[in-house]
This record gives C-alpha cells, structure tokens and sequence, in this order.
C-alpha cells in the first residue's frame, strides 16, 4: 500500500530542506576574490542622485491611479492657457478692428486667428464711459472670417466690412483680407 | 517563507558596500550562503559544482550590486543571479556528460537527527530528483523546498506562473511515480 501523494512528497521536502555541508573557506574565497577586483567608485551626492535618476523602477499602479494620470495627461493636452498668443511671424501686420458697443459690458473679437475662441481677444474700450471698443493684432496675408461677442452672448458682425457668405456657424460674421506687402 | 527581507539589514549592508566597506558583503554571504548552497547542491546534483556557482554567484552580485534596485530585495535578486548560474553550470555538466553525480560528502556531511533517517532514503530522493528535467527539478525546489510564492519564481525564472504551476504539478506527478516505483524493486 502506497502513501499518499501529500505524504509522500511532504517526505521528499522535510529531506530536501535539510542543510547541506559545504566547503567552510567558501566565504573567505569569495571575500578574496573580492578584495581583487579593482575598488568600487564610491557614490558621492552627485553620483547618487544621477544613479537615482537613472535607475529603472518597476511602478506599481492601482487601475483607478492609471485613470487618474491618463485624466492628468489628457487635461494637460487639453488645456489652452490664457496667454499671449505666440510671437507673429515677420510677415504679420498690425491689424486693428473696432465697434461700437455703448451698453456692452465685455467685447471680444473672434475669428478664424484665434480659433474662435472668446477669451484670447479680448477689446479694449477707447477709454472709460466710452463706447468704442478696439482691438489689435498681427495678421499674417489671408482671408480671414471674424465677429465680435458682446457680453459673451452676442454675436455681431462689423458692420463696417463685408458679410462672410460662407457662414457655417450659423451667426453673423464678417470677411477682412489681408494682403501681402 | 519566500524570499523576504531581514528588515533594514540587507538595506544597510548593501548601502554600506555601495559606499565601498567591502567587508560589509561578508555580512550578506554569510547570511545567505547556506540557503543557496541547498538550492545549489540540489539543484546541481554535487558540492563541487555547487561551491563553484555559488562563488560565482556571490562574486557577480558584488560587481553589479549598483543594479540592485533595493537593498531591501537583494534576496531576492542574489536568488535570481544564483538560479542562472546554475542553468548555465548544469547545461555545461549535461554537455560533458557529467549529469547530477550524487556527493555523498556534500549530502551526507551534516549531522542529521538521526542517524536512521540519512540512509537509504535520502539516496533515493536525491537519485529521484536527479532524474527530473532540469525545469522540473528547478520548479519543484523553488516551490516546495525553498517555499517560493509563483510571482516570486516567475520574476526569478522568467517563466511564466502558469509554465511553472505545470512544471511543479508534473515535477510532483514524476517523482511519486519513480519513488513508487523504486518502492517495487
């Protein structure tokens, strides 16, 4: 009659764990071959933080710390500061618009330079109590569509240019061309 | 069991080292000579080839020891180097022919509980896992002797925890058949 299988392999292991002999000088061979090799480098505070740097690591990531960093990362890519556009290029020229606006509160010029966006153009009113509202920008040579927001909720177009015949906004908005020198 | 740390410790020695006091690694071979000499010796079937990936073993650790990711697992990652030492030691013994010569002096040369119990049994063990293949052999000592959890021998081996959890259950299945069959005879 044979053992059964856990008894019989737990037999194997109680005589497997067992400690085996070894040659006694092992440690001290190893020690001298050690002692042979040419001296480790020690790491100064320099050395250590560049080691540090560059050292590859295993991250560890819950599914819902992966989502938050992706959200991070995607809001990152998303986000349009409210900064001064970029520097023109040298082929861009001042361009200055203007309108009249006596009961608006904000103005801001949008067209196809700035992505229609409302919040990068902001007008100036030529002076306070005043109702014209002025804006300048550098523009490249090109056709370009454009309006103006009163209040952020109007949309007007400049009555002192021609209307934009290919509106696809379905808002009024106005055509100025901008030639080369 | 597995293959924990021994709380700062390793953390300090190997910090101590990589700060350049060679003799602070003396600690760390000290503390895991006997463990891996068993795997070894098991492993590779006799003490001389044994000894000779151990030293090996210990020597490349201290060489790369900057890429020890943390001191707290240098266990682990000695384990690791030791295990592919003796993959390269026991494909060298196969091709000269040499395959798991028993050593007595190796197997025998510690003072059991009993005299009884180092007899004819633990030659039949030892013959028995001598004939498992080299992976067998290697994932049923990580498993059941040195009490390795599967993620543990995956990161050690490279193999993955199915691949071994199959390794260990047919290593388990050949060795009750030659030990009931050694019982026959």
């Amino acid at each position: 009659m044979f053992e059964p299988e856990e008894e019989l392999i737990g037999r194997v292991v109680r005589q497997l764990r067992r400690p085996v002999a070894i040659d006694a000088g092992l440690d001290a061979r190893v020690m001298e071959q050690i002692a042979r090799l040419p001296a480790r480098r020690t790491a100064g505070p320099v050395r250590a933080v560049w080691r540090w740097l560059i050292r590859p690591r295993a991250i560890r990531l819950s599914p819902l710390g992966a989502l938050a960093i992706a959200a991070v990362f995607v809001a990152v890519v998303l986000w349009r500061p409210d900064r001064p556009s970029s520097p023109a290029p040298a082929s861009a020229r001042a361009f200055g618009f203007v309108v009249v606006a006596p009961r608006a509160a904000t103005v801001s010029l949008v067209g196809d330079f700035n992505d229609w966006d409302a919040a990068r153009t902001p007008m100036q009113r030529t002076r306070t109590g005043e109702s014209v509202w002025t804006a300048v920008i550098p523009l490249t040579p090109g056709r370009y569509r454009y309006a103006f927001l009163v209040d952020g909720v109007a949309w007007l177009a400049d009555p002192t240019a021609p209307a934009a015949r290919d509106d696809e906004f379905g808002a009024p908005s106005s055509v100025v061309t901008v030639g080369g020198s | 069991m597995g293959i924990h740390s021994v709380g700062t410790s390793d953390v300090e020695a190997v910090r101590r080292v990589l700060g350049g006091d060679t003799d602070a690694y003396a600690t760390l071979v000290a503390r895991y000579r006997d463990r891996l000499a068993r795997y070894a010796v098991h492993m590779l079937g006799n003490r001389e080839d044994a000894e000779e990936a151990l030293q090996d073993a210990f020597v490349r650790a201290y060489r790369s020891l900057e890429r020890c990711d943390d001191g707290a697992r240098f266990g682990a990652w000695l384990y690791g180097i030791l295990v592919n030492r003796c993959r390269t030691t026991g494909a060298r013994a196969a091709k000269r022919g040499r395959v798991f010569v028993r050593d007595e002096a190796a197997l025998n040369g510690v003072a059991h509980p009993s005299a009884a119990e180092q007899t004819e049994g633990e030659d039949v063990v030892r013959w028995a896992l001598a004939r498992l293949t080299p992976e067998y052999r290697e994932a049923f000592l990580l498993k059941h002797v040195e009490d390795l959890e599967y993620e543990e021998m995956a990161q050690l081996t490279g193999a993955g925890v199915s691949a071994l959890k199959m390794r260990v259950k047919r290593a388990r299945e050949q060795l009750q058949a030659i030990l009931r069959e050694a019982e026959r005879v």
